[in-house]
């Protein structure tokens, strides 16, 4: 049967090729789909790791570095900071804004760090920024044609573009990045806020370990010298950032996953009836020589898992040039679909619905007669 | 008559035609899907704003938005509005974006924090319990209540406070911004925003121009932003919008590429299943147009009925949709609708030209192949 079905599809080398062509496109869809978001939660995971702390400190009662509001009081940092094992306790804060130019809107986020917890990797430019200097993503300096030494202007406040950094976004927000003064500046001069307390100034501690330190004895230490605040790993905090974002997409990406199989099921259905039917004389005479109905229903899944084994290359490689192309006009997005279980996941769903497909022109299998044979067409 | 031939060949075939019109119509579902997912979350975004309905809303200069915006006015800037000729009423409110803790869920919202005793601002629609508020209580989204499995009586956090659980309210919830109503002495405590108001709502006497009041607004008072309330929705609306516009663009363009493969695949089998008939067709003199006109034909009639199919489920399955996973608001919109008729036409035409090539090499000779 593995021959026959083998042959079928050496018959027409052309329609093959736009069968595979075809459901290629479909695994590339839903690899792109999944991809889509599993780099949503790699980018929250990202922006945690990408802080470089040992231990991250929050205020207490939160847990998650984005989208929340944390505030901690200035002499935390302090007391942080003269806990056994403990090098430094660097700051960090951020504010969400809306940057405004010729009348199109982007929200940001704005972080503000001192010694650490900047850009991990630069485009181009100056990765510190002091004073009015500004860091941007790389996908909103695309997005305004901003480049180093051009003015980013915000309520009326401008900073100067001193470096361009990559890999730095989540939500589908891209990042900036000031330092205190050049965020106090920005206060005061604007007026953004009537009062500097209203704002959270100090929101995160990125805290660096001695070599050797215990990470959980010194978090544990931290919390119950500094009630005020909760510690946490970069990998819990990125693991409880990601379960926020789950709780977010999840819904919606699931939906669109299970309609992207659907899909590939009625292609898959759409490519085995147009072979049945084309096929039904070939069918009788298989009949008329003994064949059962199950082995031919056995032939007509091999063939289609053939196809889709075809298929899997084209979709890959569609995957590709698909998370290119977002990545190119978006890069805001980041399509992460070679994780291996979000792969192997989608080939396993792609083969489960290749084999419901094959199943659709079961009625017409069953229905052609050994006396189909010795028709004329 | 080759439209006629082309007719009765999909027809004939009809499991076929409607195959393939599901195929296609599963990926312009997609594209729709995408769409109507921000399209409902710009809608709920400003839900909140389209409920309230003041004639203008005041906020911080420079600030023209609610979502992921942060604004503070001067309490007595609300007073000194509140005493121009023509101001029925301001409202203030204190406006937080964070997440609460309900249970194991966490959801995105927008904390307004409500003068005590003040209905105005507060929830619109109430599944449970009651919307006025004291300090230490919350009304939170029903859906949020049924996802969680917290009610009324029960608490949830917000930063580090908890809250309890007085009230339910309807229309508020979606997955980028639920909104949560607490006590404004409570939010100013976690802001830390004492003598200031995130944003004033101000209501009119009968007949002031509300366009026009928005002036006399700026002038008056200093460093404030004022707009009217249909501006402030759009502003707040097309930046919804816009966060998905790119990904939005960019399905649309992966899923009509998706189209026009299967679409393709049909067309091609069509033909090569047809050949004979097709060779037939030339032998007899007729000329490669009206063959183009029949292929032409066929692509239109699938893609006509896969833009049938996903109208349908559009309208009768999305809201639906949105019942069974009420995290998810689907808002469809015509001019989506019609963006998408646009995009299937296009497709058909694409698709249509690889049955055209084969048709146009298609040898007369091919009748007499056995």
């Amino acid at each position: 049967m593995f021959l026959l079905a083998w042959r079928q599809l050496c018959l027409d080398p052309a329609r093959t090729f736009l069968t595979a062509l075809a459901l290629g496109a479909v695994i590339a869809v839903v690899l792109t789909l999944e991809g889509f978001e599993q780099g949503q939660y790699y980018q929250l995971a990202r922006t945690v790791f990408n802080r470089q702390a040992d231990l991250i400190v929050t205020q207490a009662g939160v847990s998650n570095l984005m989208a929340v509001r944390s505030s901690i009081p200035q002499l935390s940092r302090e007391k942080v900071e003269s806990i056994a094992g403990v090098v430094n306790a660097h700051p960090l804060a951020w504010i969400s804004l809306i940057y405004e130019k010729e009348g199109e809107k982007t929200p940001v986020f704005l972080f503000v760090v001192d010694t650490k917890g900047g850009p991990v990797h630069m485009v181009r430019g100056n990765g510190i920024p002091k004073g009015k200097e500004i860091i941007l993503n790389d996908s909103l300096a695309k997005k305004y044609h901003l480049n180093i030494g051009d003015p980013f202007v915000v309520f009326d406040f401008e900073f100067t573009v001193v470096g361009i950094s990559k890999d730095s976004a989540a939500l589908f927000t891209p990042f900036a990045f000031v330092n205190f003064d050049g965020m106090i500046d920005l206060f005061i001069e604007t007026d953004i806020a009537p009062d500097l307390t209203t704002f959270p100034m100090l929101s995160f501690l990125l805290v660096d370990l001695e070599p050797g330190a215990q990470r959980e004895a010194v978090a544990e230490e931290i919390e119950r010298r500094v009630p005020e605040v909760d510690v946490f790993t970069p990998g819990q905090l990125a693991e409880s950032d990601m379960n926020m974002g789950r709780g977010f997409l999840g819904p919606v990406m699931g939906l669109l996953v299970f309609v992207g199989y659907i899909i590939g099921l009625l292609v898959v259905g759409l490519v085995m009836y147009a072979e049945v039917r084309s096929r039904l004389r070939n069918f009788g005479v298989l009949k008329a020589l003994g064949f059962t109905h199950v082995r031919l229903i056995y032939g007509i899944i091999l063939q289609a898992l053939l196809l889709l084994m075809i298929s899997i290359p084209v979709g890959v490689i569609l995957g590709l040039g698909t998370a290119s192309f977002i990545h190119t006009f978006g890069p805001v997005y980041l399509i992460r679909w070679y994780e291996p279980t979000t792969f192997l996941s989608t080939i396993l769903g792609s083969g489960f619905f290749a084999i419901l497909g094959a199943l659709i022109p079961l009625r017409s299998i069953r229905r052609a007669d050994p006396m189909l044979a010795f028709q004329g067409e | 008559m080759m439209l006629r031939w082309a007719w009765k060949t999909l027809i004939r075939q009809r499991g076929g035609l409607f195959g393939s019109a599901g195929g296609l119509a599963g990926a312009f579902i997609l594209v729709i899907f995408f769409s109507a997912v921000f399209r409902g979350e710009a809608t709920q975004i400003v839900a909140y704003l389209e409920n309230t309905r003041p004639d203008i809303w005041v906020m911080q200069r420079g600030v023209s938005n609610m979502h992921m915006a942060t604004s503070f006015v001067y309490d007595w800037k609300a007073d000194k509005i509140a005493r121009l000729p023509g101001v029925k009423r301001v409202t203030p409110i204190v406006y937080l974006n964070t997440i609460v803790h309900a249970g194991d869920q966490d959801a995105f919202s927008f904390i307004v924090g409500l003068q005590e005793g003040s209905s105005r601002a507060g929830p619109w629609a109430l599944a449970g319990g009651r919307s006025q508020l004291h300090s230490g209580e919350t009304v939170i989204p029903e859906v949020l209540s049924k996802l969680s499995g917290v009610g009324i009586g029960d608490s949830v956090t917000i930063t580090d406070r908890s809250f309890k659980i007085v009230g339910l309210s309807e229309e508020t919830y979606s997955m980028a911004n639920s909104v949560t109503f607490v006590s404004m002495s409570d939010l100013t405590d976690i802001l830390s925003a004492f003598g200031t108001y995130s944003y004033l709502l101000v209501d009119l006497e009968e007949g002031i121009d509300a366009r026009g009041f928005t002036k006399t607004i700026m002038d008056e008072i200093e460093k404030v932003n004022a707009m009217t309330h249909g501006d402030f929705v759009r502003s707040d609306f097309a930046l919804g919008m816009m966060m998905g516009g790119e990904i939005i663009f960019m399905m649309t363009v992966i899923c009509s590429g998706l189209a026009v493969l299967i679409l393709g695949f049909t067309s091609y089998t069509q033909v090569m299943r047809k050949r004979r008939e097709l060779a037939i067709a030339k032998a007899v003199g007729i000329r490669n147009l009206f063959l183009y006109t029949a292929v032409v034909f066929h692509a239109m009639v699938i893609t006509l009925l896969a833009l049938l199919l996903t109208g349908i489920f559009a309208i009768v399955f999305f809201p639906f949709i949105s019942t069974l996973v009420p995290q998810v608001t689907l808002v469809v919109s015509i001019g989506d609708l019609a963006g998408m008729a646009v995009v299937a036409i296009i497709v058909a035409a694409i698709s249509a030209l690889i049955p055209a090539y084969l048709v146009s090499r298609l040898d007369p000779a091919t009748v007499f192949q056995v």
